[in-house]
């Protein structure tokens, strides 16, 4: 177990330090970000001391030194344009990421996989085909369309909710259901897949054999031993919610971490963008990481190096 | 049951109610966040939409864009290079401290100062000196006689040398202080900005009781709050949106011409563009009317000079440009300047329907033009080169000083100093100079009437519209919103 750890963690640190590399670089070709934070009046000599306060006239070589240095440190930098450390911006907005992940993830797993589910028993119904139809049209309904949609109806017309904003359950309720119907139609998908490939298996017909009833046999053996596809999506899908929704919290004014990109693109803040990279970068390392040690709780062979 | 049930109509009733009792507090719905509340630091809409309502600057410009006294009731040009400004002795800042002159002077000294960095420095920068003259009076020197001092002083924000000094800068700006008709009460980052009215106000506070000002990007959700009755004002509307609007009953769409002129760039330095002829040739191919009304349809007016009837310098009654393809398609030909293929630098910032209709028309008549999108960063390395002759061939851009002076627009884009330049004529320089160094308006106008004819007659830039600002308000709003695109709450006024 230890060992399997071990190997993990190193690519995971080896995965981050590639990231942080990545990052640096890539910022360093989209050319000088002097020009963009000096007003147009500015002089080239203005723009000369710009660079030299922001520590850009330095050789490459030296800031990428100071900047393994800071990132040891854990010091993200103090944002360009609103002048705060860029640790507290970031800090500010998590909660609101957090929450709207979580609600995100809720309406997924709470729609998705009963709906895997009976699209997996009733696969041969008419129903299930019905089903199937109202999962992919959830999932290929583009956001900003579909967010829009429900403000108009819900927030502009009956009234009922909030029509964007945040601060109370209500304002919670469309942005989750936005960004979940999309993670839903997945966990069905996959929910069914898995399921469908269990059933065919030995062990199955011999306890229909047996036989134990499908009740049963669904939430003894079936449900648990699909779950694996399942945590491997939802470790895909939890980095993805968590790196920030860009286009949900646009269209709903929810101040997480996708609004906080956008805002800063645009802003060319890059000390406060290259923050954002870096943690949804240890968010997707890390949560990868936690799905590996779940396998291994769920299904020892991989613990015992059998498929690892 | 019954005294229940007539309980919970009354709760029903009174949050039925409760809207109206609000209707004293207004909602507006921004883009993003401020990016500070701090007036000396960033000076984007977002960020002074807000601060300009916690603070008082030096001087003001009413609705008509005149410039008023707010903190200096008086002024007098005491030579070339000196003003001597009488500052008000019954403001008070929110804290209960009198503003005095030693805070204007320390506002001053603070945006000016080279190492407090603030980006609108570029605007003070004349200023060299600020010092307490006597009671209630400020003496600024400028380094040269400088005419678009009062102008600039429209945005110097005046904060309190106490608080500054005693809190720091991030406190500061996370808490500001100021004299304004509005006061600070909380930031909740990323969600929303309130202000409360200043009771105490030495002017009119305005009608309401609170204000909030709230982020939100996506501006077909903007108009949805409003529609909703989520917001009372919603800025940065596009024409489209705004069309969504009309008609709708309970909601309104106001538009201001702004100070920003649009304009197409030419290198005159690069063959083919070093001929005046071929410059023609370009203006000429520009339909500007029809990017007016088939692209934008937002309300924007055609300009045939770089500055708008809001700037100081506009010259009256100036020549038109023609728009003529087939002249130009003539003299592309003769001149065979379609020979040299020529890039069209942009990045996508710039409204791109208008580069590409900018760039099909010059290809219309002749001319081989291709865009070359880059990021905004290269983009501007280019559109500043050292040398005049790597700058772009063509661009396309919004300009604004927000100071409503020629000198803020011409200098910057046509003097042959200037690192945005792509222009080198001594005589138009001469009179740029002239009319930035004279403290005479007779002279400055004279001046810029003359430059407005070298520009033309030699086609050196191809000034294409003037941009207005287009906001979505309730019915019950009553406002007039102005060329500098601020958004002063005790302005405003509920209709009924």
């Amino acid at each position: 177990m230890s060992v399997f750890l071990l190997q993990r963690l190193g690519q995971a640190l080896v995965a981050i330090f590639g990231v942080m590399t990545l990052v640096f670089f890539i910022q360093r070709l989209t050319g000088d970000p002097t020009y963009l934070l000096v007003p147009e009046t500015a002089t080239q000599a203005d723009i000369e001391a710009m660079r030299r306060t922001l520590g850009l006239d330095q050789p490459l070589v030296v800031q990428y030194a100071n900047y393994l240095w800071d990132m040891l440190r854990f010091d993200f930098g103090t944002s360009y344009v609103q002048n705060v450390p860029v640790i507290d911006i970031i800090a500010s907005r998590l909660p609101y990421t957090l929450q709207l992940a979580a609600g995100a993830l809720f309406v997924a797993f709470v729609i998705g996989l009963p709906v895997g589910l009976a699209l997996a028993l009733w696969r041969e119904k008419t129903a299930a085909k019905l089903l199937m139809g109202v999962v992919l049209g959830a999932q290929s309904m583009p956001t900003f369309w579909s967010g829009i949609l429900m403000i108009m109806v819900f927030g502009v017309w009956l009234g009922w909710l909030p029509p964007s904003g945040s601060g109370s359950f209500a304002h919670m309720i469309m942005p989750s259901i936005a960004l979940g119907l999309l993670s839903m139609a997945t966990y069905a998908r996959i929910a069914r897949s898995a399921l469908l490939d269990e059933m065919s298996k030995d062990y199955v017909r011999s306890a229909r054999a047996r036989g134990v009833g499908t009740g049963r046999l669904v939430r003894k053996h079936l449900i648990r031993n699909s779950l694996i596809p399942v945590i491997s999506i939802s470790a895909l899908e939890i980095s993805q919610l968590l790196a920030g929704a860009v286009i949900v919290e646009t269209v709903f004014a929810w101040p997480g971490l996708g609004q906080l990109t956008v805002q800063s693109v645009q802003s060319r803040d890059f000390v406060v963008v290259q923050g954002i990279v870096l943690l949804g970068a240890l968010v997707t390392i890390s949560v990868n990481l936690l799905a590996d040690i779940l396998y291994s709780v769920v299904d020892p062979r991989i613990r015992k190096g059998g498929r690892a | 049951m019954i005294p229940v049930s007539i309980r919970g109509l009354v709760v029903a009733a009174s949050l039925l109610a409760a809207p109206a009792v609000l209707a004293q507090d207004i909602t507006v719905n921004l883009v993003n966040e401020p990016s500070t509340l701090d007036p000396h630091q960033q000076w984007n809409p977002d960020s002074y939409y807000v601060y300009r309502n916690i603070f008082d600057n030096v001087v003001t410009r009413d609705d008509a864009g005149e410039i008023m006294p707010q903190i200096a009731s008086d002024w007098t040009q005491l030579s070339d290079t000196e003003m001597v400004l009488k500052i008000r002795d019954d403001v008070t800042f929110h804290d209960g401290t009198p503003l005095t002159a030693e805070d204007v002077v320390f506002s001053v000294q603070r945006i000016t100062n080279p190492d407090f960095g603030s980006p609108q420095l570029g605007q003070f920068n004349q200023i060299t000196g600020a010092s307490v003259s006597g009671d209630h009076q400020v003496t600024l020197t400028t380094d040269g006689a400088y005419p678009v001092l009062l102008a600039q002083l429209v945005k110097l924000s005046v904060v309190p040398k106490h608080v500054v000094e005693e809190v720091g800068d991030e406190a500061f700006n996370a808490n500001p202080i100021g004299s304004g008709p509005y006061k600070f009460d909380s930031w909740n980052r990323g969600v929303e900005v309130t202000l409360s009215r200043n009771a105490d106000y030495w002017g009119d506070a305005g009608p309401f009781e609170m204000a909030a000002f709230k982020a939100v990007p996506d501006a077909s959700t903007r108009v949805a709050n409003l529609r909703a009755g989520a917001a009372d004002l919603i800025v940065s509307l596009d024409s489209d949106i705004a069309r969504q609007l009309d008609g709708q009953a309970g909601v309104q769409v106001l538009t201001a011409p702004t100070e920003r002129v649009a304009f197409m760039g030419i290198n005159t330095i690069r063959p083919p563009f070093d001929d005046p002829q071929v410059r023609h040739a370009a203006t000429m191919a520009i339909d500007r009317e029809g990017i007016v009304q088939g692209i934008l349809a937002g309300g924007e007016i055609t300009a045939d000079q770089m500055a708008t009837p809001a700037h100081f310098g506009f010259v009256e009654g100036a020549e038109p440009i023609v728009y003529d393809p087939e002249e130009a398609r003539r003299i592309v030909e003769e001149t065979g300047a379609g020979k040299t293929p020529m890039q069209f630098a942009t990045s996508p910032v710039y409204d791109q329907r208008i580069v590409q209709a900018i760039q099909q028309m010059l290809n219309d008549v002749g001319f081989d033009v291709e865009i070359s999108m880059t990021d905004m960063s290269t983009y501007l390395q280019a559109a500043r080169a050292p040398e005049k002759a790597d700058r772009p061939f063509l661009s396309f851009g919004r300009w604004s000083c927000a100071c409503q002076d020629v000198d803020g627009v011409q200098f910057p884009l046509l003097h042959s100093s200037s690192s945005w330049s792509r222009v080198e004529d001594s005589g138009l320089d001469a009179l740029l100079e002239t009319a930035r160094a004279s403290l005479d308006e007779g002279t400055r106008l004279d001046a810029y009437g003359e430059a407005q004819k070298i520009v033309h007659d030699n086609a050196y830039i191809l000034p294409l519209y003037q941009a207005v600002a287009l906001y979505g308000a309730t019915e019950k709003l009553d406002w007039t919103p102005t060329a500098n695109e601020s958004l002063f709450l005790n302005r405003m006024n509920w209709s009924e």
